[in-house]
């Protein structure tokens, strides 16, 4: 019994020890990103990444709540939009509003707007709170329209600051790219322990059945505001680091269609899976420079598919539906059922590692 | 009024749905280290007063008092922390978790770690789930599933299953455990195993009330039986005794009578 | 088509009499102005009504929430645009025809994407519609160009005055058409084989198999007709409302708010719910900068569904785990 007891940690500190190389990996993106002529790729890689880090904040927590704790939301933008806000409102309102601070601000004013919102709202299943959570965002994007002088109506706030910390003053893409890295793999470190822990199983029993967990005693209505908050402030964290990197805001950044996107991340990754999210973000942050940049990779391409902005959406969509009819459990779990497949086989030469790899699930 | 050994009891429960009443006045109390069965026909309304009892509905009329405090309105989450847990008809373990993991959710509510504490790894959380993990640990090699602890739970074989979600409830620490056909889809030898297991526990202090279709089983472990047809207690008292009552050989058995 | 319980009909009755009291004080305050409004929110209602419909036709026969909904009424009306102002076909067969082929795309894409479906969760199925939704958007966008198009009117373009209002005679064909489908949906429901036995398979998977309607039949014949009244709402608005490529949205959630709010899965709880809408949406517009007019519908979808009772939150079927 006592070997079991020894073996669980292990899967735990492979978890920790994936995250400790793939930080290690990203941050080096941009050494050897160096070495890529930006002419061959037609992509700036960096300036990508800085934008799926951004994405990645908001991401990490909404697969806490809509993979692990099973509750959808389509109003993320709103969060997204309100950590935006905040702190461009702060910081180009207060003359010498330190950056760093709007951003706290932001993320904080998220997770407090979450759990206004997420106390009522919650109540709802299925359905029903998608619908309502997408009726939030859509007043949420209907105020940032109208509250013309708090938020600049449609032209949206301009000349942002740049975020500085420390002395430091975080002013390009590549500056911006590890504060951002960082504080991803911040997160994720955060949620991996989440995960692990007694909350941890806690969201994943109300996933399962809300029931049985109240059963069990698990306090299923506060985990599900709680989460929510949490979602609610990485998203709210996501959207102040874009408006700093972006250095103007408008509503068009926070529609429908965003929220859609990083609903869509979370499920293409993997739902309920950490690091299928990341892949997640990564497939969908990159997909449309990718297909901005076939016409120069593929030159021979007729002209009407030149012009990448008519089937963008058309692929999106396309790819979409495909991924939810042939891998509904996201990339995550493709590349999981690859590996199961090796495994089984590794079992059958009398490996248990496959038994190691289950409980570390 | 509450005698000093008596856990839970249960006064003139009614739960209506709609017009129909599930539960008609239905009195009854537990005591303390006892094996009580509530049995009766399909419908008779035993799961409802489970559902009334753990606090996932709320009785119409009446009352329900465990260890002398009312536990009407309470969350079901808050009764667990109170020593009361079930186990259901239909087995509920949590998908995608291991047997361990299954059980060391049961450990929630003598527990405290939070959001906080738990994703920031402090001290108090890696303590905590250290005690978790050997606690259930323990609680498993108690229904001898210790071997099966590191497998997803829902791909144990059904005897396991219904084991595991015993041990699972074991792990909240009760003081009366409600078993919900804990023998149903078992064999003959596993029904043996768990008729072993209740005694065990109970002299071991745990109180249990148990429903359940196998009539073996109740009359060898209970020590008193409440007999439920419509929503109504129509006998009560000592197996024997039930079992020769004229009106539960009718109700029961319907044609034989 | 439900059994509308009690609460949700309480619940209807009071934004019926609340939406009363809104028209009254309107119209004595404005006149002849509010009652203008009004009738342009009876139009446009119409139109939320029948989309509502289609939301509603899906859902309680399937337990789906299809996303894509306010994309077949984007369609109708850029069809009509197609086949008639540019194509020159009479209006009566371009509107036959584009309700005929908008319905073969709704069920070609049942059978393609949603059947196999069959097992997996909410989230994945609500996944899909919006995919699919995204998918046609676009696919428009390619196809007719991001301008607004302007369909001819059936009937001419002289309005009928109206107690001091005026009306286009196109509403007219609007109410009518919300009328007809209303009718024919409901009749299918209630008075045909194949209507009732989608409903007692709905209600009871279980008894799918006695009353010989499959589970899959009953969602393609779900899907086709949910197409087929959304493409004919946008067929007939299109006169009225410029049709584009990016109206569906929009079009789809409003038509979801009248939906919940008349009672998701009634064909005539839609109809009210969405008249109740367009008319507070116009009002809305013209006493608040017309900007807000779009929140009226969120806030209503979330108010209905907070105050919704507990007989559609926590059905006993869900406690009985």
């Amino acid at each position: 019994m006592d070997k079991q007891l020894a073996r669980l940690p292990d899967a735990e500190s492979r978890n920790y020890r994936t995250l400790a190389i793939s930080t290690a990996f990203i941050l080096l993106i941009p050494v050897w990103a160096r070495f890529i002529p930006g002419d061959v790729l037609h992509i700036d890689i960096v300036n990508v990444m800085v934008l799926a880090g951004i994405y990645a904040c908001v991401v990490v927590g909404l697969n806490l709540l809509v993979g692990y704790a099973g509750q959808i939301s389509l109003g993320h933008a709103a969060f997204f939009g309100i950590g935006a806000y905040t702190t461009a409102i702060l910081c180009t309102r207060i003359h010498g509003f330190p950056t760093w601070l709007g951003v706290l601000a932001g993320t904080a004013l998220s997770g407090a707007i979450g759990w206004l919102v997420g106390k009522p709202v919650l109540r709802l299943k299925g359905h029903y709170l998608a619908m309502a959570t997408l009726g939030l965002g859509e007043i949420a994007f209907i105020l940032f329209q109208q509250l013309k002088w708090l938020t600049g109506g449609t032209v949206g706030i301009l000349n942002i600051p740049p975020l500085s910390m420390f002395g430091l003053k975080f002013d390009t893409d590549l500056k911006l790219y590890f504060v951002v890295w960082i504080i991803v793999m911040a997160l994720m470190l955060l949620s991996i322990n989440l995960i692990r822990s007694r909350v941890g199983r806690g969201l994943r029993a109300l996933h399962s059945s809300e029931v049985a967990a109240d059963a069990m005693g698990v306090n299923t209505s506060t985990y599900k505001v709680q989460v929510f908050v949490l979602s609610a402030a990485f998203a709210g964290l996501g959207g102040a680091l874009f408006a700093h990197f972006q250095k103007y805001v408008n509503p068009e950044s926070f529609v429908l269609a965003i929220s859609i996107m990083f609903i869509t991340m979370v499920v293409v990754g993997g739902m309920g899976n950490i690091w299928g999210g990341l892949i997640g973000v990564l497939l969908l942050t990159f997909l449309p420079p990718v297909i901005q940049a076939l016409p120069q990779w593929l030159p021979g391409l007729p002209s009407g598919l030149q012009n990448f902005s008519n089937y963008e959406l058309v692929l999106y969509g396309l790819l979409l539906i495909l991924f939810m009819m042939f891998l509904p459990k996201g990339v995550a779990d493709g590349l999981g059922r690859a590996a199961d497949f090796t495994e089984v086989r590794a079992r059958r030469l009398g490996d248990r590692r496959k038994a190691k790899r289950l409980e570390g699930r | 009024m509450m005698v000093a050994d008596t856990l839970l009891q249960i006064r003139e429960v009614t739960k209506r749905f709609g017009g129909l009443a599930a539960l008609k006045d239905v009195s009854f109390d537990v005591t303390v280290g006892e094996i009580k069965a509530m049995i009766g026909p399909n419908g008779a309304g035993k799961t409802t007063m489970f559902d009334v009892l753990t606090g996932i509905l709320h009785p119409t009329a009446g009352d329900v008092m465990l260890k002398g405090e009312s536990i009407v309105g309470l969350r079901p989450d808050q009764i667990t922390a109170m020593g009361m847990i079930r186990t259901f008809q239909t087995i509920q373990l949590f998908e995608g978790m291991t047997a361990l993991e299954n059980v060391m959710v049961g450990c929630h509510c003598r527990t405290a770690c939070g959001f906080a504490s738990s994703g920031l790894r402090q001290p108090a959380a890696r303590r905590e789930e250290k005690d978790i993990r050997e606690k259930s640990m323990d609680v498993l090699k108690d229904v001898g599933l210790a071997t099966r602890a590191g497998e997803i739970g829902t791909n144990l074989p059904y005897g396991q299953q219904r084991m595991l979600e015993l041990a699972r409830a074991l792990a909240s620490e009760p003081d009366i455990i409600l078993l919900d056909e804990p023998a149903a889809g078992l064999n003959q030898y596993e029904t043996g195993e768990l008729a072993g297991l209740l005694v065990r526990f109970r002299e071991r202090g745990l109180t249990i009330l148990i429903v359940e279709h196998d009539m073996g089983l109740v009359m060898q472990i209970s020590d008193e039986i409440v007999v439920l047809d419509y929503g109504e207690i129509i006998a009560r008292g000592a197996p024997q005794d039930v079992q020769n009552d004229p009106r539960v050989i009718e109700a029961y058995l319907g044609i034989e009578a | 088509m439900r059994m509308g319980d009690r609460n949700q009909v309480r619940l209807l009755w009071g934004a019926a009499a609340l939406v009363a009291v809104v028209v009254v004080f309107t119209l004595i305050y404005k006149g002849s102005t509010g009652l203008q409004w009004i009738l342009s929110g009876l139009t446009v209602g119409s139109i939320y009504a029948l989309v509502a419909m289609g939301f509603s036709v899906i859902y309680s026969s399937t337990r789906v929430i299809n996303f894509a909904q306010g994309e077949f009424t984007m369609l109708g009306g850029m069809m009509m645009f197609t086949l008639c102002t540019r194509g020159g076909l009479p209006l009566w067969l371009g509107f036959l025809l584009t309700v005929g082929i908008v319905t073969l795309l709704g069920a070609g894409f049942e059978r393609a994407a949603i059947h196999p479906l069959k097992d997996q969760s909410v989230i994945t199925v609500i996944i899909v519609t919006i995919g699919l939704a995204i998918f046609i958007r676009a696919l428009a966008k390619w196809i007719w160009g991001t301008d607004p198009v302007k369909v001819a009117s059936f009937t001419g373009d002289k309005p009928l005055r109206f107690f001091g209002a005026s009306i286009v005679p196109q509403s007219l064909w609007v109410f009518g058409l919300t009328l007809i489908a209303v009718v024919l949906v409901f009749a299918f429901f209630n008075r045909t084989l194949l209507g009732k036995g989608m409903r007692a398979a709905a209600d009871n998977p279980d008894a799918a198999s006695l009353v010989g309607v499959s589970a899959s039949t009953s969602s393609l014949v779900a899907w086709s007709i949910a197409a087929a009244v959304g493409a004919a709402a946008g067929a007939v608005i299109a006169p009225i409302n410029f049709a584009a490529y990016d109206a569906g949205a929009m079009l789809g959630l409003k038509g979801f708010s009248a939906a919940v709010l008349g009672g998701l899965g009634s064909a005539p709880g839609a109809v009210v719910g969405g008249l109740m809408l367009g008319v507070l949406e116009m009002i809305t517009a013209g006493f608040a900068p017309s900007g807000y007019k779009d929140a009226v519908a969120f806030l209503i979808l979330i108010l209905v569904l907070l105050i919704r009772p507990q007989g559609l939150l926590g059905k006993p079927a869900d406690v009985k785990v």
